[in-house]
């Protein structure tokens, strides 16, 4: 596939990227800061490996899993009126966000269920107590390594009194997170299940041959000497479209403030203030 | 239920029997609530070895909620663990087939049996966060309709003075209380924070018309601002304010001058509680102490009943003994009967004697 080909691609595919929309011209000025024509070739390949879940994508799969995890509840014996909703996260981040989605789009409130902050302790333990049993439902857009989302619920079942199933609803979760939340017992409902093997530059995947595989690696650490790879050294491939996460490789977050390289998918944090 | 220690207080029969079943580690899920989050290696250790040689023998006791597929542990979360890292490490149980635990399926315990379950687990092993436990503790209140200390300790197994801890925990409003419940411990507030800061508080809005005006949720927000201002380094700090009112309060004019510092130290957030009120302490402690010492001196050689001893070499001792401490305590009082330093006073004569600062006849003046 030709560079120019792959331009126009990521321009139509990406181009609701929030941070930062992507255009053919943005995606070529990606590119072009890579001196080599391998190298080009090269970043190019992994911008194909990348998995976009897009505004409409996300909706729709939130939406979805919500359904089938409702109707599982419903035949468990437990009514919306028992289930609570919990974002993981502050407002205006993701998770909040994800919670107002579902909270509209499947008018979670007309229906009786609970809105909650993890962080609302008191409130949480207000919920569980008046209901006694139930389920807790957390929402987010995407777990890596799950760290976050296991500190949430650590201060979100400080409050929880009663019997209460767990869940995790989100787009996409990494086969860390997947297995770390799976082994705490709490029943995840995902639209992707994202695999080391999957993610190119994982040291666990064989997708690129070695020598492409080094190359890029190289590269990453180039541009972010100790999170090349992202956190934890994930090297995600997911990108959604409010950000990308923060395990994704350096050659597609670009610096930090954007310089000396610029991202395709730089995140929010990585953008320069504007005067 | 699982036995209990003999010396802890005895439980309420709150998970009943169950059904026996056989389940894979990946059917089981720790128990969110559990406080065990570290276990002694030793000790895992030998159980695993344990285990891995005869299996489980004792069954864990567990309960399914409803929409959950896995069973959650009520009791056997080391035995859980064990096997599941025998299970990770490719052991195999009786006829080459996956290890199982065997385990005691019961009704999910309701709202208040859980609580006293889990309050008995923390009793036995680690103790919960004194805010989670606060508020465990006031739903069984609530539910049961119980507020007596003695019964109270007698359902949770938790001593007297920590429910009175725990009262006064929830004497604070909400607002407060979440602090406590911080996920980020460099910002949450201590609970300890708020029992030692309850006495200022009310001495405060007593003594204060400035403070009583505050409310007393403005006030507690004056102490959580210096808190995080770093300004009251401890909260044990806050008992020095109180030792302040208490040697003063009989001092009509010393215990007037301790209510305007504790009125200052609420209004000023620059003020740390060490130098606000270690005038009104350390002075009045040391005195304090020292009467003490002579109440006790004279009360113990009473006690020896020493006006009579045949041995004329001893006696001699103590007789020299008795001496020295009279004429210690002959110019200890000498040197108190003045109002001045006598430390001062002595350097101020040693000037003199040098000729090097004051008037001659000035030491007579001291």
């Amino acid at each position: 596939m030709t560079t120019l080909l792959r331009c126009l691609i990521a321009g139509w595919k990406f181009h609701d990227y929030g941070p930062m929309p992507i255009t053919f011209a943005r995606a070529k000025a990606w590119l072009s800061q890579l001196k080599s024509k391998r190298d080009r070739q090269m970043a190019g390949r992994l911008l194909n490996s990348v998995i976009y879940i897009s505004e409409r994508e996300t909706k729709r799969i939130l939406l979805h899993q919500n359904q089938v995890l409702m109707d599982v509840l419903a035949k468990a014996g437990l009514s919306s009126k028992k289930l609570i909703y919990v974002s993981v996260d502050e407002a205006g981040s993701s998770s909040p966000v994800m919670l107002s989605i579902l909270r509209n789009g499947a008018g979670l409130e007309q229906r009786g269920c609970k809105l909650l902050d993890s962080r609302d302790v008191l409130g949480i333990r207000d919920a569980t107590s008046s209901l006694e049993e139930g389920a807790i439902v957390y929402v987010d857009d995407f777990v890596g390594s799950g760290d976050q989302l296991c500190t949430s619920r650590t201060s979100a079942l400080q409050g929880v009194i009663g019997n209460f199933s767990e869940f995790l609803l989100v787009p996409c979760i990494c086969e860390e997170g997947f297995k770390r939340l799976n082994a705490l017992g709490v029943t995840v409902y995902a639209g992707h299940i994202h695999a080391k093997a999957e993610r190119p530059l994982h040291e666990h995947s064989h997708v690129f041959d070695p020598p492409t595989k080094t190359r890029l690696i190289e590269i990453c650490k180039g541009i972010r000497p100790k999170f090349g790879l992202g956190y934890q050294n994930m090297a995600t491939m997911v990108v959604l479209y409010r950000n990308a996460p923060n395990g994704i490789p350096a050659v597609l977050r670009g610096s930090d403030k954007c310089r000396p390289f610029m991202g395709l998918f730089p995140r929010y944090r990585d953008l320069p203030v504007k005067k | 239920m699982p036995a209990l220690k003999p010396s802890q207080p005895e439980v309420p029969q709150i998970v009943p029997a169950g059904q026996l079943r056989e389940l894979t580690p990946d059917q089981i899920k720790p128990n969110a609530h559990n406080p065990r989050l570290l276990f002694d290696p030793k000790e895992l250790l030998e159980l695993k070895t344990n285990i891995a040689q005869h299996g489980v023998l004792v069954p864990i006791t567990v309960y399914q909620t409803k929409g959950q597929s896995k069973f959650s542990i009520l009791d056997g979360e080391r035995r859980y663990r064990c096997v599941q890292e025998l299970t990770a490490e490719g052991h195999l149980g009786k006829l080459g087939k996956p290890l199982v635990i065997p385990a005691n399926v019961v009704e999910p315990p309701s709202k208040v049996a859980g609580l006293l379950y889990m309050f008995s687990i923390h009793n036995i092993r680690e103790a919960w966060e004194l805010m989670p436990t606060a508020l465990s503790l006031k739903v069984v209140m609530e539910d049961l309709g119980e507020q007596d200390n003695k019964k109270l300790t007698k359902l949770t197994g938790l001593s007297e003075p920590q429910i009175e801890r725990c009262k006064k925990l929830l004497t604070f409003p909400e607002e407060f209380q979440q602090l406590s419940l911080d996920p980020d411990p460099k910002t949450r507030i201590p609970p300890n924070f708020w029992i030692e800061a309850l006495p200022v508080i009310d001495l405060a809005l007593e003594s204060s018309a400035v403070i009583a005006k505050l409310g007393r949720n403005g006030a507690i927000r004056k102490l959580v601002e210096k808190y995080r201002a770093r300004k009251i380094k401890s909260v044990i700090h806050f008992r020095r304010i109180m030792e302040s009112y208490d040697l003063n309060r009989d001092e009509p004019h010393a215990r007037e001058q301790v209510l305007r510092r504790v009125e200052e130290f609420f209004l000023n957030p620059t003020i740390e509680i060490r130098a606000a009120f270690d005038e009104f302490v350390v002075e009045k402690k040391r005195v304090q102490t020292a009467l003490n010492a002579c109440d006790s001196f004279i009360a113990q050689l009473q006690g020896l009943r020493l006006r009579h001893t045949t041995e004329d070499e001893e006696r001699q001792y103590l007789r020299d003994a008795l001496r020295h401490v009279r004429d210690y305590c002959e110019s200890l009082e000498q040197e108190l009967k003045g109002g001045d330093d006598p430390d001062v006073a002595r350097n101020l004569l040693a000037l003199d004697d040098d000729g090097k600062d004051g008037e001659e006849g000035s030491s007579q003046q001291i």
